[in-house]
């Protein structure tokens, strides 16, 4: 297996601020869907940031394809990685293929005009996420879940190895937010690319994934993460295949909330059970 | 289905509102409280000896007078695009950082100190509003940047205190200026053509053409920047170094027309608006073809202000602000409708 992107020793805190990661050393492999889960606020988005180049670490290396992302200029790191923020709200009325047209700015000719290539890769895009049909309606106009497939149009339309998504499925219904999988999985199988998002749905991410890495916050006393398995004591995160490290034990462990879980077939889940819940007596009980 | 602008589109767009810009700039400068005939002034080319006073009104009175507004108006519009992309702010204007209040204020001092010098033919009035303009945009970018990354908040409140500032020094200046300082000042403030010479008019169209092709070349960086900075980074867009060209380029412009004809208000706002609800928010079509809207716009602003009160002229910030406000007005409301219809 190559690695795609390779986290080494990665620390990092905000402006004269505590600090949110540290030490962190893991690497996504190539054509891999790697989930980052965790509690807010834990340096999640920090994390992604630091991986786009947006962000530079206070400690450590990130290397995309073995080069030190440090050493690249932003063109050359566009040339790897496109993400995915979280909603960006457009101020003026762009339209659908106007976004994902910028995508290819840096492609641009010397009268600032796209080739037939760029064109050609925008309605690749365009044709992948469904999103074609409303190619010519301004942005503003479209459904949440719609924009949201127009972003990652725009991500695929940069033609990188690598994508990174900052919550992709937030603000979704069920529908949208299977949608956004299926598709997420469609570009990394079909298009070999490798995956990297964040997500607060970890059932989705359970069945969805290959790696997930979960990261813990450091604000209350670094107490170890996991009690039960010395090795992997004291550390902020743990990285692993999705079936190891998206387990009941671990949610309870980080999140601090209790709940059911359970297998089916080949698809595990968790249920969290606050203390009001109907059936929360029951559990305890139990 | 026509998804995206083709250069061809392009240069038709733009070679269609030059034409149109020519022709009403020629029209304007027939027009005039002096009544003159084209056909008299033409003969007058050929340099007859009999005195030919339709010639000399349209050559060297209307004509620079025309010229003059269409060089200010290009120069406003275009400065007007650019400041509201890069600030991500459909309700700025090219004077929104500050350069009104500077160049105000170097004009105020210049009139009320009452110099007689000239440089390279400018009058005091002029150089004074230039330096005071590139001067306050200097100290706007300086604030702003402390305040951080992107700077875009820093800039505009530094802009609107800087604005404040200055302001109140104006005031202060014109309370202690006399009668015909008094007159001079309120009439550079509100915006104000004179007829200048060929050289000025020269250089000044030169500038501004300069500083409208570097930001067509700017513009589809432009497009991402507008719409979201930090993904244009992440998109290989060296957006600070965009930022910076960009700023630059439209305070120095804007210093050019304010020095040319004083704070000609509404130009830099309305222009840029109606060009992008009728043709959309691609910087590459928008900014040549606003420019060349709002050198029309000017011109027949400022025809108007030669003729309404003929044989006086009032201020041309004056009727731009009066033909442009209900003007904007009428434009929003039919956009609004449009988007709900969309929705």
């Amino acid at each position: 297996m190559t690695t795609s992107v390779q986290v080494q020793n990665v620390s990092f805190a905000y402006h004269r601020g505590q600090p949110v990661l540290e030490d962190i050393t893991f690497s996504a492999e190539a054509g891999k869907f790697l989930a980052l889960v965790g509690p807010n606020g834990v340096g999640k988005s920090t994390l992604i940031n630091l991986i786009a180049g947006s962000l530079v670490p206070q400690s450590g290396t990130i290397f995309i394809d073995g080069g030190n992302i440090q050493s690249c200029r932003p063109r050359q790191l566009a040339h790897k990685i496109a993400i995915v923020r979280q909603g960006s709200v457009p101020v003026f009325g762009f339209t659908v293929a106007e976004v994902v047209l910028m995508a290819r700015t840096m492609h641009y000719g010397p009268l600032g005009f796209e080739s037939e290539i760029d064109r050609r890769r925008v309605a690749e895009a365009l044709e992948m996420t469904a999103t074609a049909e409303f190619a010519s309606r301004p942005l503003a106009s479209l459904s949440g879940g719609e924009r949201q497939r127009v972003f990652i149009a725009r991500a695929l339309a940069q033609d990188t190895p690598i994508l990174l998504m900052d919550e992709p499925t937030t603000f979704l219904d069920l529908r949208h937010q299977v949608a956004i999988y299926d598709l997420l999985k469609t570009i990394q199988i079909d298009k070999a690319r490798t995956i990297i998002a964040i997500t607060q749905d970890v059932n989705l991410a359970a069945q969805y994934c290959d790696q997930a890495l979960l990261l813990r916050s450091l604000r209350p006393a670094p107490a170890p993460i996991l009690s039960s398995d010395a090795t992997q004591d004291r550390r902020q995160y743990r990285i692993g295949p999705a079936s190891e490290v998206l387990t009941a034990a671990h949610f309870q462990e980080i999140f601090g909330v209790d709940g059911f879980s359970g297998r089916i077939g080949r698809e595990s889940f968790f249920i969290p059970l606050g203390r009001m819940a109907k059936d929360a007596a029951r559990k305890a009980g139990r | 289905m026509q998804q995206f602008l083709s250069p061809r589109t392009l240069c038709l767009r733009v070679a269609v509102t030059a034409v149109m810009l020519v022709a009403v700039m020629l029209l304007c400068a027939l027009v005039g409280p002096e009544r003159i005939s084209l056909r008299t002034a033409l003969a007058g080319i050929n340099g007859s000896a009999l005195p030919n006073p339709d010639y000399e009104i349209l050559v060297h009175i209307r004509v620079p007078r025309v010229v003059l507004a269409a060089i200010v108006g290009a120069a406003l519009a275009a400065a007007g695009v650019a400041l509201q992309a890069l600030l991500r702010n459909p309700l700025a204007d090219p004077y929104i950082l500050g350069i009104s209040s500077g160049a105000g204020l170097g004009a105020t001092l210049a009139i009320v100190g009452g110099f007689s010098w000239t440089l390279w033919g400018r009058s005091p009035v002029a150089v004074f509003a230039f330096a005071g303009a590139l001067g306050t945009v200097w100290l706007v970018w300086v604030i702003g940047r402390i305040t951080g990354k992107f700077h875009v908040t820093g800039l505009l409140l530094a802009g609107v205190v800087v604005n404040a500032f200055f302001s109140a020094v104006i005031m202060f200046l014109i309370s202690m200026a006399r009668g015909q300082q008094l007159h001079a000042t309120m009439f550079w403030l509100m915006g104000n053509m004179a007829e200048e010479d060929f050289f000025v008019l020269w250089i000044g169209a030169g500038c501004v053409m300069a500083g409208v092709v570097s930001l067509y070349f700017l513009a589809p960086q432009l497009n991402a920047i507008s719409f979201n900075p930090v993904d244009a980074r992440s998109m290989g867009i060296h957006v600070e170094r965009v930022q910076l060209l960009v700023f630059i380029v439209s305070a120095f412009v804007t210093a050019i027309a304010v020095s040319l004809s004083g704070l000609v208000g509404f130009v830099g706002l309305v222009v840029p608006h109606a060009v992008r609800l009728m043709l959309g928010p691609d910087h590459r079509q928008l900014l040549p073809i606003a420019s060349i809207c709002g050198a029309m716009f000017l011109v027949v602003a400022d025809t108007a202000a030669r003729v309404i009160v003929a044989p006086a002229q009032l201020p041309v910030g004056v009727v731009t602000a009066i033909v442009g406000g209900p003007f904007f007005l009428v434009l929003l409301v039919r956009y609004n409708r449009k988007v709900s219809w969309l929705r």
